[in-house]
């Protein structure tokens, strides 16, 4: 993409989320996306206003035990005969705790100082259902009937609702975690087919319906109609920005083959390279892939594989556009699964499992953090959990997006657990 | 101003129609007793049929319209009357006996090569020689995509049932069923399960609750879906026990983990050879359980007759119901007197439809024209509104749900489908109008068939073998550093991306093609049957025809302005004009 527009031309278009940054030098682009965010804030109260939070949900409940596998501690051997990781397998990173073998890119990310990881997160009274736990996750409040997403609070709180495209979702459906109060977030799977089709003609009048769709006028009275208006005002004002963004973007990165995972991923580092900017990104490894309840062995294997892939080949990209400083990345699960393995070379759903935070900056202080949690003092079963998840989320929003009413938005007091600096 | 009509230049019928109907009074919300006959007219009627079926042709409505509400009702409820011959899914015939029981990874496939010297019904070729595995990898990957194009064939043969069938409230109550007891063939990868399950969801679906309750428990896609196999005496694995609770029956808050795991334990032992239901009593406990108070040596059908005793039971499945057909949020005293008139009522599902069907609250208000239509329902309504008796397969219809989020046969988990607003994200909402395009300018000479489709990284194995590349040569690929790249590329006993390209070839040697057609309908015989005869005229035809809102005063004047200069006898000009139409917000609502 060449331009010749001026500066004041630069700003504003950056302003109005057409970024420049798919076909430009680097350090333009980071100016573009900088200044972008300086003239936005410049009311506000915001510390880091560049900075990027990147949240991955590895859907399903994954088998958090033989993720970071506790090499060292003959319970976990006792609880899994056959589907244990012998500990000369396990990529040790401490005395006691290591990685899944196939995890060679969060081994690298560890030891490079770019990762750290959350022993035993959980929440009190802890749901075994996929459904009820995910939706726990998602809105920060469990055994509630919290409307909004965490993501969705954040936004609500500290960013402003007239700039658009502040949260994106990659997926196919809008995830409860980004549902917001005062914010539309976007939502797109794949962008290529994020355009209207026809002649010139007809996307005039199409683009002019979208345009034209303002707020909800007063004498509707149909409220999945004032809702599928604002929806499609949003996909006429965004569509063309990440289709661009999207289809002009090249890495010399590999994600790896994980499909969706990566691929949404590579979506987001797209974004960033455009000047996009959005400060939430969520980012969903879908399909319960994690529900590995029979042989998980090589299924599981492959799932942290391209995890692992995906997340470092992210972190390498977004450093290479010169915005490794401003990223950090949060992962989760709804829930860990049980200490015992089945009789299928499986395991039933659990509780408290690790978190992951990643970054490529001396902000992450990496490390372990938490208690690891007794696999053998256990509540039927199942691990207690040693560190409410919620501290880690309070961590992202206060330690790295710069936010102090984390108690505000979280519905409770959690401390942080000062893993950024 | 949404909701203005304008009236000028209406066709006479259309316009009659319209002004007939006055809004329902606002004491209907929630009045679920039945509708006079003096409260029925046209769009009702149509309203009926958008629900209870996938929507119909103008004489289709009037049909119904002239109908008692009762009588209208019966006519989709009573459908096991309607004499309906539907064609059954003709079989390419890709499962050899090897195949059975099919391993549940390449890895699995290789283990049992590696210890029997066969596997899948193909024997490993002599120690020693190269690549030695390969004719069983290359076997699982045949396996793998011909069962997915098998699937495919499944799909459009369902698609083209709703569209065609007479018995159009059978078809929506299958799909139901399916969105209800979410089975997919992702992970089951055996189109014969899927279609004897589809069989029997659309068997039982205005049966008695137990009858589909208990098949599905003895279904074999379902036992793999959930892991059933894998569920036995000495370590019950609660996946099915848990789904049967919380999804299927009762809902979260009505029982406790204790009960997951009691439930676990009595359906130990239920499990399928490959495509029957078997009762393995080794593998079952028969061991004293408690499970929501009740005690003994209880066997899975012991815990249905106690699930089907409890009142939350029914409350779950006709809250479910509803909201399946009539809107979103369920009142409380509703969800209550429903789900306590299907429990007495010996959870008999029609009974149960044909009460909501007439009741004052499904044509109140906020029942009408708040529903976003599902992907599939979208296309099957839309191909329904136009009259068509042939499934246009170019673009293909599976390909078009899936790009909007919904897959038949391959719901995203065992919660089934979300629906309602989650259908809706930016990008879907243009996409929904985008497909119409694809539709109705099927482009046939560009068109790439899905089921005969092989992805690029396979493609190139085999230009690259006919440009006399061997084996490890063709399939090298990548030069980075993602450590699932560095894998595939391994080529010791087998080479797996070799595997995949054999595997879509054979597949494609021996499954059935998919049927392809295109759109085939004249817009301008149904715009002059209609008496349009001008642009005003025209948009309001379609929009009548097609869209249960009215078309905003705005946009309908934008696509007048659009029809002008353009002609009422171009196919072209009329087609364009119906792209718009179906691409707007309004055009989402049922």
């Amino acid at each position: 993409m060449k331009c010749d527009c001026s500066r004041r031309e630069f700003l504003a278009r950056g302003l109005y989320g057409i970024g420049l940054g798919a076909g430009l030098p680097t350090f333009l682009s980071r100016t573009t996306a900088a200044l972008t965010a300086q003239a936005l804030q410049g009311t506000s109260m915001e510390r880091h206003p560049e900075r990027i939070l990147v949240v991955l949900e590895l859907s399903g409940g994954n088998d958090g035990l033989n993720t970071v596998i506790p090499h060292a501690d003959p319970a976990y051997y006792k609880a899994r005969p056959k589907i244990g990781i012998p500990a000369k397998e396990v990529l040790k990173v401490t005395g006691t705790f290591g990685f899944h073998p196939s995890m060679v890119g969060f081994e690298r990310l560890y030891k490079d100082g770019h990762m750290a990881v959350v022993h035993g997160c959980g929440y009190d009274h802890p749901s075994l259902s996929h459904f009820s736990s995910m939706s726990y996750w998602h809105t920060g409040v469990p055994n509630a009937g919290e409307p909004l997403g965490w993501l969705g609070r954040v936004a609500d709180d500290h960013l402003d609702p007239r700039s658009r495209n502040l949260i994106v979702n990659v997926g196919t459906t809008q995830s409860l975690a980004v549902r917001s109060a005062k914010h539309s977030p976007l939502v797109f799977n794949d962008p290529a087919t994020f355009r209207r089709d026809g002649t010139d003609a007809e996307k005039r009048v199409l683009a002019q319906m979208g345009a034209e769709l303002s707020a909800p006028s007063a004498s509707s009275s149909n409220a999945t109609l004032d809702f599928l208006s604002a929806t499609a005002k949003n996909a006429a004002d965004s569509s063309d920005f990440v289709r661009q963004a999207s289809s002009s973007y090249r890495t010399p990165i590999d994600y790896g083959i994980g499909g969706a995972f990566g691929g949404g991923l590579q979506r987001v580092a797209a974004l960033i390279a455009a000047g996009m900017k959005t400060r939430l990104y969520y980012v969903s490894y879908p399909g319960n892939a994690f529900d590995t309840h029979v042989q998980q062995g090589d299924v599981h294997a492959r799932l942290l594989m391209y995890t692992a892939d995906a997340v470092r080949a992210f972190l390498d990209d977004v450093t290479r556009l010169g915005r490794g400083d401003d990223v950090a990345v949060m992962m989760f699960t709804e829930f860990g699964r049980r200490v015992e393995e089945n009789g299928s070379l499986g395991t039933d759903h659990g509780t408290a499992g690790p978190m992951f935070l990643f970054g490529k900056h001396d902000r992450l202080r990496a490390g372990f953090y938490g208690r690891p949690p007794s696999l053998t003092d256990l509540d039927d079963g199942n691990l207690k959990m040693t560190t409410d998840f919620r501290s880690v989320y309070a961590t992202a929003i206060k330690e790295w997006l710069g936010y102090d009413d984390v108690a505000a938005i979280l519905k409770g007091r959690f401390d942080s657990l000062g893993a950024f600096a | 101003m949404r909701r203005l009509f304008l009236l000028l230049g209406f066709g006479a019928v259309s316009a009659a129609a319209v002004l007939a109907a006055a809004p329902s009074p606002a004491s209907w919300v929630d009045d679920l007793s039945p509708i006079t006959a003096a409260d029925w007219n046209a769009e009702r009627a149509t309203h009926l049929l958008e629900r209870a079926g996938f929507g119909g042709t103008p004489d289709e409505i009037a049909r119904l319209a002239a109908m008692t509400p009762q009588q209208a009702v019966d006519s989709l409820v009573e459908y096991a009357r309607v004499d309906d011959p539907a064609p059954p899914f003709v079989e390419s015939g890709i499962w050899d006996r090897g195949m059975d029981p099919f391993p549940p990874s390449r890895a699995d496939a290789v283990r049992q090569a590696r210890e029997r010297g066969e596997a899948l019904g193909v024997t490993a070729l002599p120690e020693g020689t190269q690549r030695r595995l390969q004719p069983v990898v290359d076997k699982f990957f045949y396996g793998l995509r011909a069962n997915s194009i098998e699937t495919q064939r499944l799909g459009v043969w369902w698609a083209s049932r709703m569209l065609t069938t007479k018995r159009p409230l059978e078809e929506k109550l299958t799909l139901f069923w399916h969105g209800h007891f979410a089975t997919g063939d992702a992970k089951v990868r055996d189109y014969r399960m899927m279609l004897r399950q589809n069989e029997m969801l659309r068997r039982n679906a205005e049966g008695p609750l137990r009858a589909q309750l208990t098949g599905i428990l003895k279904d074999p896609a379902m036992l793999v879906y959930l892991d059933n196999g894998e569920n036995v005496k000495a370590h019950p694995n609660e996946n099915f026990g848990r789904e049967l609770l919380e999804l299927f029956t009762m809902g979260v808050g009505h029982y406790g983990e204790r009960d997951v795991r009691e439930a676990a334990r009595a359906f130990t032992g239920w499990t399928n050879d490959v495509l029957e239901f078997r009762f393995d009593k080794d593998q079952h406990d028969f061991g004293s359980k408690t499970f929501l108070n009740r005690s003994g040596a209880l066997d899975g059908t012991d815990i249905i007759d106690t699930i089907l005793s409890q009142p939350a039971t029914g409350e779950h499945v006709a809250g479910k119901i509803y909201r399946y057909f009539v809107r979103d949020d369920i009142s409380p005293p509703i969800r209550t007197e429903l789900g306590r008139g299907f429990r007495a009522g010996g959870y008999d599902v029609k009974p149960l439809l044909r009460r909501i069907f007439l009741s004052k609250d499904f044509y109140s208000a906020p029942s009408t024209a708040t529903q976003i239509k599902s992907p599939v329902v979208l296309v099957i309504s839309t191909y329904r509104k136009l009259g068509l008796r042939t499934l246009p397969t170019i673009p293909d219809f599976g390909r078009l749900t899936s790009a909007l989020g919904q897959t038949l046969f391959d719901p995203p988990n065992v919660a089934g489908w979300a629906g309602g607003r989650t259908w809706i994200t930016p990008a879907t909402l243009m996409q929904r109008g985008n497909l119409f395009r694809d539709v109705l300018f099927a482009d046939a000479k560009t068109f790439r068939a899905p089921d005969r489709l092989m992805p690029f990284t396979y493609a190139r194995v085999g230009d690259n073998l006919a440009r006399g590349m061997n084996v490890t040569e063709a399939t090298k690929e990548g030069t980075g550093d993602a450590e699932s790249n560095a894998q595939v590329d391994r080529d010791e006993d087998y080479n797996t991306r070799y595997a995949s390209y054999r595997g879509y070839l054979v597949a494609f040697e021996r499954t059935k093609p998919i049927p392809r057609h295109v759109l085939d309908v004249s817009l301008t015989a149904m715009v002059a049957a209609a008496h349009a005869d001008t642009a005003e005229a025209a948009v309001d035809t379609l929009a009548k025809r097609f869209l249960s809102v009215p078309l905003p005063v705005k946009d309908r004047v934008a696509f007048v302005e659009f029809f002008r200069g353009k002609s009422l006898a171009s196919e072209k000009d009329l087609r364009e004009l119906l792209y718009l139409v179906l691409s707007t917000p309004e055009y989402q609502l049922s």
